[in-house]
C-alpha cells in the first residue's frame, strides 16, 4: 500500500489563527494554504484517505500490532504458526492481531493453502512540510518497545516523535556522521539516554536496510554508509533465552 | 598504531561512556564478554568525569556496574591549562567537525576530551602506550589525528567495541 495522503497538512484552520502569548502562531510551522484546494478537500478524496489515516494511527498507537505487521511485511509470506513462534506470542494473541491487521487491510491472508499464508505491503507516509516520515523501519522502531526495555523507557519518557528523531540519529551515527553527544543535543535528551537509544535502535536499521523498500526515504544521504552487523547472519531470530544467555 | 591485542600488557586504557552502551545491558552476552576481556587482562578502564556525564539515571546502570565491580574507575579530565592536551583536543574537534559536517563550535566538548587526556597520560606518566576506546567513529578518527600531529602516533591505539569483543554471531540482538 502506498499511503499517499493528498497533501494534507497537520495544522487545522483553528491552529492557524491561534496566537500564543509570545505573539507566535499556535501552529508549529503552518503549511502553505495553497496545498488545500477544491480537489484536495473534495469529500470523496477525504473519505478515501480516512481509512489509511486510521490505519497508520492504529499502528502508531499499538506497538504490539505494529510488531506483527512489520514481521509479516519483512518475512512474509509466513503462516500464523511462524508469527507465533518467532514473536513468542500465544495462539489467541497471534490470531487476534492477524485478524485485526487483515481487517485494517494491512495484511493479506491467503487461505487457499495450509497453513494460511500472510503477506503485507510496506506502508509509507511522507508529509513533506512538517516533515513526517513513516516507513516499516519507523514502525519497527516503535515495535521494539514491546521487546526492548531501553526503547520502552525512552518512549515513556520522551514520546514517539523523539523516537523517530532518535532513529534518524542512530542511522547517522552508524554512518559515522554524528556522535552520541551530538544526537543528545540535537534531540534534547540526556547524553546517556542518547547513547542508550542509538544502540537500542540498531535492530531496526540492520533489518530495515535489507527489508524496507522505503529505507532510503528516511536515510537518503547515508543509507549505504552504515557500519552495521550483517543482517543475514541474524536472520536466524534466536529465542529469548539464547539472546540473553539466561 | 599498536598491533598487539588492545588490552594486553600494561597499557593505560581510556574509555568513553558510550562503550558501556554499545555493549548493551549487563545481562547481555556482549556486555559479559566485554567485562571478561577487561578483567582477564587485569585492566581498569579509565573513564574521565567529563565523558561520563551525570550518573544516576536508570540507563546508567551499565556504567555503575563496571565502577562497582572495580573494572572501571573515574579519572579527572585533562587540566584546562595543559597546552598539549588542549592542542590535541583542538585537532580532534576539527576532525569531528569535518567528518560530521558541523561547525567546530557545535562539536560537543566531551567528545574531544579523550584525545587531550591520551596525550597528557603519555607525556606525564611514563607509560609506553595508551589505548583509547570509543564507539563514536568521528571521535576515533579525531584521536588518531591528534596523536599523529603530536608525535605519538605509535603510542596511541584507538579501538571500538568490536576490536575488544569481536563480532560473535551468537550474541545476536533481538531483531523484532
Amino acid at each position: 500500500m502506498f499511503t499517499d495522503f493528498e497533501q494534507t497538512g497537520m495544522t487545522t484552520p483553528t491552529d492557524r489563527g491561534r496566537l500564543r502569548a509570545d505573539g507566535g502562531s499556535g501552529a508549529v510551522d503552518p503549511p502553505p494554504i495553497d496545498v488545500l484546494n477544491e480537489d484536495s478537500l473534495d469529500p470523496a478524496t477525504l473519505a478515501r484517505n480516512a481509512p489509511r489515516l486510521e490505519t497508520v494511527v492504529e499502528l502508531l498507537n499499538q506497538p504490539s500490532l505494529a510488531r506483527v505487521y512489520v514481521y509479516v511485511c519483512y518475512w512474509g509470506p509466513v503462516g500464523p504458526p511462524s508469527v507465533m513462534e518467532r514473536l513468542e506470542l500465544s495462539r489467541s494473541t497471534t490470531y487476534e492481531y492477524v485478524d485485526r491487521l487483515v481487517d485494517l487491510g494491512l495484511v493479506e491472508r491467503d487461505e487457499s493453502v495450509r497453513p494460511q499464508q500472510l503477506t503485507a505491503d510496506p506502508v509509507v507516509v511522507v508529509e513533506q512540510h512538517v516533515p513526517i516520515v513513516i516507513t516499516p523501519t519507523v514502525l519497527h522502531a516503535l515495535a521494539l518497545q514491546v521487546v526492548d526495555e531501553d526503547v520502552e523507557f525512552f518512549v515513556d519518557r520522551h514520546g514517539v516523535g523523539k523516537l523517530v528523531a532518535a532513529l534518524r540519529g542512530a542511522g547517522l551515527h552508524a554512518a559515522g556522521k554524528t556522535t552520541y553527544r551530538t544526537v543528545a543535543s540535537d534531540i534534547d535528551v540526556r547524553e546517556t539516554e542518547a547513547m542508550m537509544i542509538v544502540d537500542a535502535l540498531e535492530p531496526a536499521l540492520v533489518v530495515g536496510r535489507e527489508h524496507d523498500p522505503y529505507f532510503t526515504h528516511l536515510f537518503p544521504d547515508v543509507g549505504d554508509e552504515m557500519d552495521l552487523p550483517a543482517g543475514t547472519a541474524l536472520e536466524r531470530l534466536p529465542s529469548r533465552e539464547e539472546r540473553t544467555g539466561e | 598504531m599498536v598491533d598487539e591485542p588492545p588490552l594486553a600488557g600494561e597499557n593505560e586504557v581510556l574509555v568513553d561512556a558510550n562503550v558501556f552502551f554499545a555493549v548493551g545491558r549487563p545481562s547481555n552476552r556482549k556486555y559479559d564478554r566485554f567485562r571478561q576481556e577487561v578483567t582477564r587482562t587485569n585492566t581498569v578502564l579509565k573513564l574521565p568525569h567529563r565523558v561520563v556525564g551525570e550518573l544516576g539515571g536508570p540507563e546508567t546502570e551499565r556504567v555503575e556496574t563496571a565502577l562497582d565491580e572495580g573494572w572501571a574507575e573515574i579519572v579527572d579530565a585533562p587540566d584546562v591549562e595543559d597546552g598539549d592536551a588542549l592542542a590535541a583536543s583542538d585537532i580532534a574537534r576539527r576532525t569531528i567537525a569535518t567528518e560530521t559536517g558541523s561547525p567546530e563550535h557545535e562539536v560537543e566538548k566531551a567528545d574531544t576530551v579523550l584525545a587531550g587526556l591520551a596525550i597528557q597520560y603519555l607525556r606525564d606518566r611514563s607509560v609506553e602506550s595508551v589505548v583509547v576506546l570509543t564507539a563514536d567513529i568521528p571521535a576515533r578518527n579525531g584521536i588518531v589525528n591528534a596523536a599523529e600531529s603530536q608525535g605519538y602516533a605509535d603510542a596511541v591505539s584507538v579501538c571500538g567495541v568490536s576490536d575488544i569483543v569481536g563480532d560473535d554471531p551468537d550474541d545476536s540482538m533481538t531483531l523484532i
